[in-house]
């Protein structure tokens, strides 16, 4: 009783009560849902009948699937792509910008834009330049230069890559301004040895601001590719998945399992494969780079 | 028959089964009737009863909502006892299983034939034999659109309140401006390929344009090869045999490529689903399409076409067992609705649905209604009874049409000469899903490999009906 | 960094706990024009040598000219596209008001395509989360970091550990969740809690505010507990007005966020009339004109970039958090 008293006294009930919505947050809408993922990936759910115990069914299901394989391949290509477009344009433009000495502010704001404007809305809208007729906006345009028209998302070849140009341009901004930031505490006195040695432009980029930017090149390298890999509104939106399925994602099945076909343990099951992908994939990213600089 | 005699039929049923429902209640329903079974036990005809219905037009279309409304406030005052909650619900595949385990769908809510057969098999729709039988036209469903609310013992899970056949949609004025007699729509699929090269010539649209996406790619391409007299299933009931692989489906496919790829006349675009193909053709940039014969309305009511430029006439039919496609909707009720809701829900369809079709008072009250708000009378439709009993629905309502009927004569004075095939029973959805991939790589893919497409779609759809 | 997903932004995106944390209060971007010893990659001798000086200004043209052709161009030619007529966009989508302008548009989308309703319920969306996550970051970053009771490492273990967690992990039993609410036994479909609530639950919020809390100076808190301040007032009076600066943050990219949301209102709000604008947008695109859906994109993304533009220090200042928050 003494103790109980004291503690009360001593604030520990207070304490309590303060923790109280965090507790309820995410005992509701995060400690709970991934224990119950876990679970439902053994269950067959289907909110008609009450779940049942299936083993791995669900992963049997899943994996036999004949659009597997080719969500698995589709994501990684977006995921490849979106690399290649979206990770070496930031980081230029952003070397670049803090060269200059006027119209940065400008030159910022600009880049982000892209990045407030609702995904949707975005997605959206560049589905109507892609339009595949000559008088689509794109088409139009590059029909000045005496290109195309090009199918764009008509296209299975095409589609993907247009996904991720779109997604580029809705993300890179962000990339832009981190680069942005970090550059400023590149430290500057590393040039000037860097020239006493005779380094021209080139290699004071490579030897000099590259290294020091070492550590948020590789964080926001896995980063983007944990988010790419979850990649769902620019191909729902924009493709349903198509052409001939060239851009059904991992996330468009598990969506099409839950919501479309209302299998939601084959949903879960997916799931989690995934995440236990994601999961070992930054395990081992991050053992190997910690012993690049280590050695 | 007249409304009075329907009104009282469905009074007696209500009484009835307010009564009825101290009985308890069916295993079809889930464990939450319990709670409701309890509810209804002191239940009679005078209790009020609340449900709430669906398909409330959204404000966008006002003229039909405000028609809605004043039907609900009629069967209000009708029936005094029964509150009704109109609810914008529209079925959506996707949603339907979470709103119904939510608690958020509303009792009564429409859904396509498509969805009849795995709704039942599901239980996600309730029994509602007794009710449907006691309503004084219950004997005269056309039983073969009636086989669509039926499960194997010929149980009834909803009724069957509008029937429609696919047709072909053409735009007049780019018919004319192709040099093409609007009044002389193509009658052969030949024809169509030849017609849909001229418009793309003369004017830059796309001759003929075909849907492709979320599960409508297959829908399409299944009404193509029934055109064509194919099948994509056969057989019936567990003994359903996948021929996806089929000459029709083949031959169907090839003529697409032809037109895409040779002609050209399929335009560049051709992600296209039932929204995004409606859109495109009010806008003019399709010459003609497949779709189900009541798109006239949504095309008004949604998409602003101009009525002048609008013509329909039936799909040419090819080969010994041709028909055309058939769909409609379907009213079903809630599956844990307790007794004396699932008496008032039949109550609301036999008034809000049934009665414009077998009542000449409501139907031209209901005419009228739509008439003075906007909204489309009279477009085609296929028959829920019998062609008589259209013809004499039509008749009553005839002062009312103010859809260019006379450019949907070709439709509506041959779609009762072609033979109407249901779609495909099993798993008709994921079918459907695979065939979109079918669709979409014959139109995107100029080298496309028609029957190794085929073929793998087959072996696919074979596994997923096998493991049903 | 790129992330096309927008898994609901409680949700916890595996996030690495070294992901960039910059101290509070943010460092300043320092002014480069006054400060002679500051320089980049080109040295200060460099910038006078005429050659030198004459492609950083080419190149310094070229980057703002590429900037606002990429990323003002479409958003200026969708704000043109909204005042035309659908036959001019389709027709000469790049031609300079080939047959005038159409203001019609904008109202059209604003009433009769109910742009205006589809607002309101995005902003009432945005503000319910707003609060939620505010609260949860607050208290649960208070009690982590200033009252600290004997449990509070679990805690924030437990916390921590969700950012590991890839949100789709949790998006189907979560969903499943929020249709039967375990205890409470309420379905939360079709209302605005179930995209409130499950705000809350997110990971980076509260330790972005623990964090901050973390480097208040402590000796305040003991001179308040002194006079006799419980822990409610400490936290209302001490913590809270010190805390502005990253409460700030937090608040601006709970909005953002929420705005630009559509994966999980689009499950768990299938009825229309609730339906924020990101969800409502593809539907409405089948059912109105195309002018008139141009209008509606713009009328959408307006409010974002006027926020953008108001506090575009604080985003600016603040992305590498603000990107990370968005899981």
């Amino acid at each position: 009783m003494n103790a109980t008293v004291r503690w009360v006294r001593g604030g520990g009930l207070s304490t309590l009560v303060l923790l109280i919505p965090l507790l309820l947050a995410f005992g509701y809408f995060a400690w709970f849902p991934i224990g119950r993922a876990v679970v439902m990936s053994f269950q067959e759910t289907n909110l008609v009948d009450a779940p049942a115990w299936i083993g791995l069914d669900n992963f049997t299901k899943v994996l036999s699937d004949p659009l597997f394989w080719t969500s698995i391949r589709n994501t990684v290509y977006f995921t490849v792509l979106a690399l290649i477009f979206g990770y070496p344009v930031p980081l230029a433009l952003a070397v670049l910008m803090r060269e200059f000495r006027r119209f940065t502010g400008l030159m910022s704001v600009l880049a982000y834009l892209p990045v407030v404007v609702p995904p949707v809305v975005a997605v959206l809208l560049w589905r109507f330049f892609y339009d595949a007729s000559s008088t689509g906006v794109f088409n139009t345009v590059l029909g000045w230069f005496g290109l195309g028209p090009f199918p764009w998302i008509q296209d299975a070849s095409m589609a993907m890559p247009s996904l991720v140009l779109q997604a580029t341009w809705a993300n890179a901004g962000a990339t832009v301004i981190i680069y942005l930031a970090a550059l400023t505490s590149v430290r500057t006195e590393l040039y000037d040895a860097a020239e006493v040695d005779g380094a021209g432009v080139w290699r004071k980029v490579w030897h000099v601001t590259l290294p020091q930017l070492r550590n948020i090149l590789l964080i926001t390298l896995i980063l983007q590719v944990i988010a790419t890999f979850q990649v769902f509104t620019e191909p729902f939106l924009m493709t349903g998945g198509g052409p001939n399925n060239a851009t059904t994602t991992i996330l468009l099945q598990i969506y099409n399992y839950a919501f479309r076909f209302g299998d939601y343990g084959a949903a879960t099951a997916l799931s989690l494969l995934l995440a236990l992908f994601l999961a070992v994939m930054s395990a081992l990213y991050f053992r190997a780079t910690r012993s690049w600089s280590t050695s | 028959m007249t409304s009075t005699r329907i009104r009282m039929g469905v009074a007696a049923l209500v009484v009835t089964l307010g009564l009825a429902a101290c009985g308890g209640d069916d295993s079809a329903d889930d464990t939450k009737t319990d709670d409701d079974a309890g509810a209804t036990d002191e239940s009679n005809v005078d209790d009020e009863v609340t449900i709430s219905v669906s398909n409330l037009p959204p404000a966008t279309e006002e003229g039909d909502r405000q028609a809605f409304l004043a039907r609900v406030d009629e069967f209000e005052t009708a029936y005094p006892h029964i509150t009704i909650e109109p609810s914008e619900y529209e079925w959506d595949v996707t949603t339907f299983a979470a709103q119904l385990a939510g608690g958020t769908l509303p009792t009564t809510f429409q859904f396509p034939f498509t969805d009849g057969g795995s709704l039942i098999a599901r239980g996600q729709v309730a029994d509602i034999t007794d009710e449907v039988r006691q309503l004084p036209y219950a004997d005269d469903v056309n039983p073969s659109v009636l086989e669509v609310a039926q499960d194997d013992t010929g149980s009834i899970f909803g009724v069957p309140i509008a029937a429609y056949g696919i047709g072909l949609h053409y735009n007049r004025e780019l018919f004319a401006e192709a040099g093409l007699d609007p009044d002389q729509p193509p009658t052969t699929w030949d024809e169509v390929r030849e017609y849909a090269r001229t418009i793309a010539e003369e004017t830059g649209q796309a001759g003929y344009a075909q849907m492709t996406q979320n599960n409508t790619g297959g829908w399409m391409l299944t009404t193509l090869t029934y055109s064509l007299g194919g099948r994509m299933q056969e057989g019936a009931g567990d003994d359903v045999t996948v021929t996806v692989d089929n000459p029709a489906t083949a031959r169907g496919l090839e003529m697409l490529k032809t037109m895409r790829w040779d002609d050209q006349s399929m335009g560049d675009n051709i992600l296209f689903d039932w929204g995004t193909i409606n859109q495109a053709f009010a806008a003019g940039q399709i010459g003609m399409y497949m779709g189900g014969s009541d798109v006239y309305n949504s095309l008004v009511t949604e998409n602003n076409i101009d009525p002048d430029s609008y013509g329909l006439t039936v799909l040419p039919l090819n080969g010994a067992d041709a028909g055309v496609l058939g769909g409609g909707t379907i009213v079903g009720v809630r599956p844990d609705a307790s007794a004396a809701e699932r008496a008032a829900a039949v109550a609301w369809i036999d008034f809000y649905y049934m009665a414009k079709l077998t009542d000449e008072d409501a139907a031209v009250a209901d005419a009228q209604t739509l008439a003075d708000s906007g909204a489309p009378v009279g477009t085609p439709a296929l028959p829920v009874f019998d062609a008589d009993q259209l013809a004499r629905s039509d008749a009553w309502v005839a002062d009312y049409v103010n859809v260019p009927l006379e450019q949907m004569r070709f439709f509506k004075d041959n779609i009762l000469d072609q033979p109407l095939v249901p779609e495909p029973p099993v798993r008709g959805q994921e079918l459907y899903a695979e065939l979109d991939a079918v669709v979409q790589a014959v139109l995107t893919d100029k080298n496309a490999d028609i029957a190794q497409l085929l073929a793998n779609a087959d072996a696919n759809v074979t596994a997923l009906v096998e493991s049903n | 960094m790129s992330n096309p997903v927008h898994v609901p932004e409680r949700s916890t995106t595996s996030r690495p706990a070294e992901a960039p944390l910059p101290a509070p209060p943010a460092a300043k971007p320092r002014s480069r024009r006054s400060d002679p010893a500051d320089r980049g990659i080109l040295s200060v001798f460099d910038r006078r040598r005429g050659r030198v000086r004459w492609i950083v200004r080419i190149a310094q043209t070229a980057v703002l000219f590429m900037l606002v052709v990429a990323s003002l161009g479409p958003m200026l030619w969708l704000a043109k596209a909204a005042i035309s007529t659908t036959q001019d966009t389709l027709r000469s989508p790049m031609a300079f008001w080939p047959s005038g302008l159409d203001w019609e548009n904008l109202s059209t989308a604003w009433n009769q395509a109910e742009i205006s309703r589809y607002f309101a319920n995005t902003v009432w969306l945005a503000m319910g989360s707003w609060v939620v996550q505010l609260l949860v970051a607050t208290t649960g970053g208070y009690v982590l970091s200033v009252l600290r009771p004997r449990y509070s490492p679990v805690v924030t273990g437990a916390v921590l550990a969700t950012l590991f967690v890839p949100g789709v992990v949790v998006l189907v039993p979560l969903f499943l969740t929020v249709l039967d609410l375990p205890v409470f036994g309420v379905s939360l479909l079709n209302t605005y809690w179930a995209i409130w609530l499950p705000a809350g639950a997110n990971a980076f919020n509260v330790l972005l505010v623990k964090r901050f809390m973390d480097n208040l100076p402590r000796d305040v808190f003991e001179a308040a507990r002194v006079d006799g301040a419980g822990p409610f007032r400490l936290l209302w009076m001490v913590v809270l007005p010190m805390s502005r600066p990253i409460l700030g943050v937090v608040s601006i990219f709970a909005v953002l966020n929420a705005w630009k949301d559509f994966l999980w209102p689009l499950i768990v709000l299938p009825e229309p009339t609730l339906q924020p604008l990101s969800v409502r947008l593809p539907t409405i695109r089948d059912t109105v004109e195309l002018d008139v859906f141009l209008a509606a994109l713009l009328i959408s993304t307006l409010l974002p970039i006027a926020i953008f533009l108001v506090f575009q220090r604080l985003f600016l200042r603040n992305v590498s958090l603000g990107s990370a928050v968005k899981g």
